[in-house]
C-alpha cells in the first residue's frame, strides 16, 4: 500500500482491480458493515477510512451499488431501533438529554458513513434516483426515533412543558431546547420549503439586526458569539436548500446573470465553512453540463466559427460573474478553467475549429478593428488554446490553414499573424512554432527571389508575370505532388525560373505544386465586356485552352491539362455552374459535370464587378475521411515523440517502474498532447523489442535502460 | 527406396579412426572410444552429404525412440543439445549434448528422456527452456517474432500440460483478436510469467501497474467481458 501512496500520478483506466470472485461483494460488504457497527459503537479510531472508501468505491464500480445501499439502510435502521430503546427508557429530564446526545452521535456517525460512501453518493445514488446518504440518515432517524410511538407524544409534551416553565419564570436549559428545536427543523423539511428569497433575505436582515443590537446594548464580545449562532442557524443549516432551490436557486442566478443575488449569496456563504465550496461545486457541475451540451451539440458543430464564438461567449459570461459577484476569487477562476478544460476536450474537433476561427478572423473578420481589439480577440483564442489537451492537433490544422492564407496572397493581416505566432511560441516554446515561422521566412525569401529573377530577365517584363513561392519541404503541410500541363507561355516561364533558381541554389530540387497556386487573368467576353478573373492555377489552365478553341469536350480538357479528374470536375463546376461566376457554359446544362459534357466560353457573362473572384482556396471544415487522415498523421507523429520521451527519461533514470514511466512521459508531453497510456505501453514494448529497454528479471514493475 | 538408415550405417566413421591411431593415453582413448559410439549414433541418423541430422533424421530418431516428433520431449532434447536450428542437429551439438546426458546409445537415450523432463521442469531451467522454445522456432534470418498460429501450437506444447485452462483461454483469445499478427519474445516470456503468477480464473492478483504487455491487458479485459456476459 505504501508503494501506491507514493505514486504522484495515476491513470484511472488502469487502476481498477479486476474482480470476478462472486463472493467478493459479500466479503467487501461485511467489511463495511463491520465499520458501520464500529462507528456507532464509538470505535471508529481503529478504522482505515481510505481502505473503506476504496472498498465502497470498488463495490459501486463493480455494480454492487444495490447491495451497498440496501445494506446501509438495513444496518442503520437496526442501530436506530436500538437507540430508540435507550431513549425510551430515559427517565424524566434525562429524556431530552439522551435524545440530544444520541442525535449528535447519529450526526457524527452519519458524517463518517457519508465520507466512506462518498462515491456511492456521487454516482450510484443520482443514477438510480435514490436518497442521498445524509438525507437517508435523517429520514431513518425521523421514522425510527421521532415517529416512534413511545417518543413522539412524549417529546411534544416535554417541549411544551419546558416552554411553559420558562414563561412562568423557571430556568431551563436553553441550549438543550435549542438543539432539539434545531433537530426538528433539520428533519421537518416541509416546514422550511419556502421560496428562496425569504430565508435568504431573512438571514441577512437577522444578521444585521443582531449586530445592531450588540452595538446598542450588549457587550461587544457578544457580537462574535451572536453572529456565529445566527450564521449557523440562518445560513449553514439552509445552504443546501438555498443553493438547489428550484426556479430561484444558484443555477438560475448563473443562467440569468444575477450579479447582485450571486454577490449576496457569495458574501453570506463566505461566513460559514464550506459555504463557498458549495457554490463553487454547483457552478462547476452546471458549467460542465452546459459546456458539454455546447460542444457535443451537432448543430453548433456545423459552423466552426459559431462554435468557437459560443465558447468565447460562455467564458466571457463566467469571467464576468466571477469578477462582479465572486470578488474575482482565484479559486473560482481555477474552477472556471478546469471546467472549460474538461468539456472543450470532449469534442475532438475543438482544435480544428479554433484554428478555423482564427482563420476566419484573420481573413476577413478583423477588418476595421483596431489593433488593441485584435490583440484582445487573439488573447481570448489563446485562452481556449490553453485548454486544449491535443495542442499538436491544433498545430497541424493551424499549419494547414496558415499555408492557405499565405499562399492565397491574403497576407494583409501580417501583424496579427505574427503576433499570434509569438503568443504560441511563448506558450509552447520554440519547437512548436519553428515550422510556422519557417513558412513566413519562405514567403519573404520568395519575394526576394522573384525580384532577383526579374532583374536578371528584363526581357520578360512584357509577358505574363510569374510569382513563385519556394516552400521548404517539411515546414509546410505535406501535399501530394500533382503536376498538370501548364499553358505553353507559362511553362516556358517556369522553366526559366527553374534554371535561374537552381543556378543560384545548387543541390536543390524543385517540384511544382500546381494544385496550390492562383492566377489573375484578363478576359474579354462577347460584347467586349472586360474582366479580371481571379482563379486557381487549374482554372487558369482550363481557361487558357479557350484562346484557341470555341468548344472543348470534357475529355479534350482532361487530355490537354492532365488535371486529376476530381479536381478538374470541381474546377469546371465552379466556372460553369455557379451563377455570377459562370465564365464558361456547358452543354447539356446541369449542375454536375459529366464526362460527355461540352464547354464554351460564356459570351454573355456579366458581373457588376470588374474583378471576379472564382477560385479561392479557403480553409474549410474537414470532411470525415480527411479528419480521420489528419488524425492518423497526428498519431503517427506522436509515436516518435513518445519514444523519445521514454528514452530520455530512462537514460537519466536507468531503472524506473512502469507507473512512473507513464507518469513522467505524460508530464513531459502534456504541453503538446495527452499521451494515451496504452500508446505509451505500446511504445515501451517496441523499445523492449528493439533492445533499448528490458524488463527487470526480478521486479516485474521495473524497466531497465540498455545503454 | 533402400532404407536410409542402412546407408548411414555403412558410412565410415569419419574422425574417430584418425584420433585413435595416434597412440594417446588410455584416458583419452576411452574418451575417444565414447565419442566413437556417440558419433556412430549420430552418423546413423545424419544426412551423409550435409553431415547433419536433418528433419528426416529427426523423424527417424523419434520413431526409433518411440516418441512422436512433435512431442515436447524432443523440444527438450533440442534444448539440451542447444540446437541452433529448428529440425537440425549438428555433430558438435550432438556430441556436447550426449556427453552432458551421459548417453552413447539409443537405448540409453530412451531411458534418459524422463530424467530430462524432470531437469527441464526445475524452476532454474524452465524459464530458459521456455525462451529457447521460442527462439528455436525462429527459422529466418533476423526473424524476431512468430505468427499467432505457431505461438498457439507452441503454447499448447510447452504449457498445455501444466496450465490447461489458462492456455485454452489464451489461445482462444489469440485466435479471435486482430490487433496482433505476430508475437515477440517479450510477449512470449510474459505469457509464462502470467500463467505462473496469476491466479486463474479469478485473476485476483492481476494488476496492470505491474507492466504487463498490452496484449495481456487486452486478453484480461476480453476474458472478463466474456465472463460477465456469457
Amino acid at each position: 500500500m505504501s508503494n501506491q501512496k507514493k505514486r504522484n500520478f495515476q491513470i484511472e483506466a488502469f487502476k481498477h482491480r479486476v474482480v470476478v470472485d462472486p463472493k467478493y461483494a459479500e466479503r467487501t460488504w461485511k467489511i463495511i458493515e463491520h465499520a458501520i457497527h464500529e462507528i456507532y459503537n464509538h470505535n471508529a479510531s481503529g478504522l482505515s477510512f481510505e481502505e473503506l472508501y476504496r472498498n465502497a468505491y470498488n463495490m459501486v464500480l463493480h455494480k454492487f451499488g444495490d447491495k451497498l445501499y440496501f445494506g446501509l439502510v438495513t444496518t442503520m435502521s437496526a442501530h436506530l431501533k436500538e437507540i430508540s430503546k435507550s431513549i425510551e427508557v430515559a427517565q424524566g429530564a434525562l429524556f431530552l438529554e439522551e435524545l440530544n446526545r444520541k442525535w449528535n452521535d447519529h450526526n457524527k456517525a452519519l458524517q463518517m458513513i457519508r465520507d466512506i460512501l462518498m462515491y456511492m453518493d456521487r454516482t450510484y445514488i443520482p443514477n438510480t434516483r435514490k436518497t442521498p446518504v445524509h438525507e437517508l440518515g435523517l429520514n431513518l432517524w425521523r421514522d425510527n426515533i421521532i415517529h416512534s410511538g413511545k417518543i413522539q407524544s412524549r417529546l411534544l409534551s416535554t417541549l411544551l412543558e419546558l416552554v411553559h416553565k420558562e414563561r412562568t419564570g423557571d430556568v431551563i436549559d436553553r441550549g438543550l431546547m435549542r438543539n432539539i428545536i434545531k433537530m426538528l427543523m433539520d428533519l421537518g423539511s416541509s416546514v422550511y420549503q419556502e421560496d428562496f428569497e425569504k430565508p435568504f433575505l431573512e438571514a441577512e436582515i437577522r444578521l444585521n439586526e443582531e449586530i445592531e443590537r450588540v452595538a446598542h446594548y450588549l457587550d461587544a464580545k457578544s457580537e462574535a458569539k451572536i453572529t456565529n449562532v445566527v450564521e449557523k442557524e440562518m445560513i449553514a443549516n439552509h445552504m443546501t436548500r438555498l443553493v438547489h432551490m428550484e426556479n430561484s436557486g444558484l443555477v438560475n442566478m448563473l443562467l440569468d446573470d444575477k450579479y447582485e443575488d450571486l454577490g449576496k449569496m457569495y458574501n453570506l456563504f463566505k461566513r460559514v465553512p464550506n459555504g463557498l465550496s458549495m457554490i463553487r461545486d454547483v457552478m462547476i457541475s452546471h458549467l460542465r453540463e452546459t459546456g458539454k451540451q455546447l460542444v457535443t451539440d451537432v448543430e453548433s458543430s456545423k459552423d466552426p466559427v459559431e462554435f468557437v464564438q459560443r465558447l468565447l461567449d460562455e467564458r466571457d459570461k463566467y469571467d464576468k460573474i466571477i469578477c462582479q459577484a465572486f470578488s474575482n476569487s482565484k479559486t473560482f477562476q481555477n474552477a472556471l478553467n478546469s471546467s472549460f478544460e474538461y468539456f472543450i476536450n470532449l469534442n475532438s474537433r475543438s482544435p480544428e475549429f479554433i484554428s478555423l476561427f482564427v482563420d476566419d478572423k484573420l481573413r476577413k473578420g478583423l477588418k476595421g478593428v483596431t489593433e488593441e481589439d485584435v490583440e484582445i480577440i487573439l488573447d481570448k483564442v489563446m485562452m481556449l488554446f490553453r485548454y486544449l489537451r491535443e495542442k499538436d492537433v491544433f498545430e497541424k490544422y493551424y499549419k494547414q490553414h496558415l499555408a492557405k492564407r499565405l499562399l492565397s496572397g491574403k497576407t494583409v493581416f501580417d501583424d496579427p499573424e505574427r503576433s499570434l505566432i509569438v503568443k504560441l511560441k511563448t506558450e509552447c516554446g520554440y519547437q512548436f512554432t519553428s515550422k510556422l515561422e519557417g513558412m513566413f521566412t519562405d514567403m519573404k525569401t520568395s519575394e526576394d527571389t522573384m525580384q532577383g529573377f526579374y532583374a536578371n530577365h528584363p526581357e520578360l517584363a512584357d509577358g505574363p508575370t510569374l510569382v513563385v513561392q519556394v516552400l521548404t519541404t517539411g515546414s509546410w503541410p505535406t501535399q501530394p505532388t500533382v503536376t498538370c500541363n501548364l499553358p505553353t507561355e507559362m511553362e516556358t516561364l517556369c522553366e526559366k525560373f527553374r534554371s535561374h533558381y537552381l543556378g543560384t541554389h545548387t543541390g536543390r530540387r524543385l517540384s511544382w505544386q500546381t494544385n496550390m497556386g492562383t492566377a489573375d487573368i484578363k478576359a474579354t467576353f462577347g460584347k467586349g465586356q472586360k474582366h479580371e478573373l481571379n482563379v486557381s492555377t487549374y482554372q487558369m489552365c482550363v481557361l487558357m485552352l479557350f484562346n484557341n478553341s470555341d468548344m472543348l469536350s470534357y475529355k479534350e480538357i482532361e487530355q490537354a491539362t492532365e488535371i486529376p479528374a476530381s479536381d478538374l470536375k470541381r474546377c469546371l463546376q465552379s466556372m460553369a455552374c455557379v451563377k455570377g461566376k459562370n465564365v464558361l457554359r456547358k452543354e447539356p446544362m446541369s449542375k454536375d459535370i459529366g464526362t460527355d459534357d461540352a464547354f464554351f466560353v460564356n459570351e454573355k457573362f456579366t458581373s457588376k464587378f470588374y474583378k471576379v473572384k472564382i477560385g479561392t482556396v479557403v480553409a474549410q471544415k474537414e470532411s470525415e475521411p480527411e479528419k480521420l487522415e489528419t488524425r492518423q498523421r497526428v498519431e503517427e507523429d506522436r509515436k516518435p515523440q513518445i519514444e523519445a520521451a521514454i528514452v530520455r527519461i530512462m537514460k537519466s533514470r536507468r531503472v524506473l517502474d512502469h507507473n512512473n514511466v507513464i507518469a513522467e512521459v505524460t508530464k513531459q508531453l502534456q504541453s503538446r498532447f495527452m499521451a494515451n497510456p496504452t500508446e505509451i505501453k505500446k511504445r515501451i514494448e517496441s523499445l523492449i523489442e528493439r533492445e533499448f529497454l528490458e524488463r527487470d528479471s526480478a521486479d516485474r514493475k521495473l524497466y531497465r535502460y540498455l545503454a | 527406396m533402400p532404407p536410409r538408415a542402412s546407408k548411414r550405417k555403412t558410412a565410415p566413421p569419419n574422425s574417430s579412426s584418425v584420433t585413435s591411431s595416434d597412440g594417446r593415453s588410455v584416458f583419452s582413448k576411452t574418451k575417444t572410444k565414447g565419442l566413437g559410439k556417440i558419433d556412430r549414433l549420430f552418423n546413423s541418423y545424419a544426412n551423409s552429404s550435409s553431415g547433419e541430422i536433418d528433419p528426416d533424421g529427426i523423424v527417424a530418431l523419434c520413431s526409433d525412440l518411440g516418441v512422436d516428433h512433435t512431442d515436447v520431449r524432443i523440444l527438450m532434447l533440442a534444448w539440451k543439445l542447444k540446437a541452433a536450428k529448428q529440425g537440425f542437429f549438428t555433430q558438435d551439438e550432438w556430441r556436447t549434448g550426449m556427453k552432458a546426458l551421459r548417453v552413447d546409445s539409443l537405448s540409453k537415450l530412451k531411458k534418459v528422456l524422463p530424467e530430462l523432463e524432470i531437469e527441464v521442469g526445475k524452476p532454474s531451467n524452465y524459464e530458459d527452456f521456455y525462451a529457447y522454445a521460442f527462439r528455436y522456432c525462429l527459422t529466418e534470418e533476423k526473424q524476431k517474432s512468430l505468427d499467432i498460429e505457431s505461438i498457439c501450437e507452441l503454447l499448447n506444447l510447452v504449457l498445455g500440460a501444466q496450465f490447461r485452462p489458462q492456455v485454452d483461454s489464451l489461445i482462444e483469445y489469440l485466435k479471435v483478436q486482430s490487433d496482433y499478427k505476430v508475437i515477440n519474445l517479450d510477449q512470449w516470456k510474459n505469457f509464462l510469467r502470467f500463467v505462473q503468477e496469476i491466479s486463474f480464473p479469478d485473476l485476483e492478483n492481476y494488476d496492470s501497474g505491474l507492466a504487463w504487455p498490452l496484449i495481456l491487458d487486452n486478453f484480461i479485459a476480453d476474458f472478463i467481458r466474456t465472463l460477465r456476459e456469457p
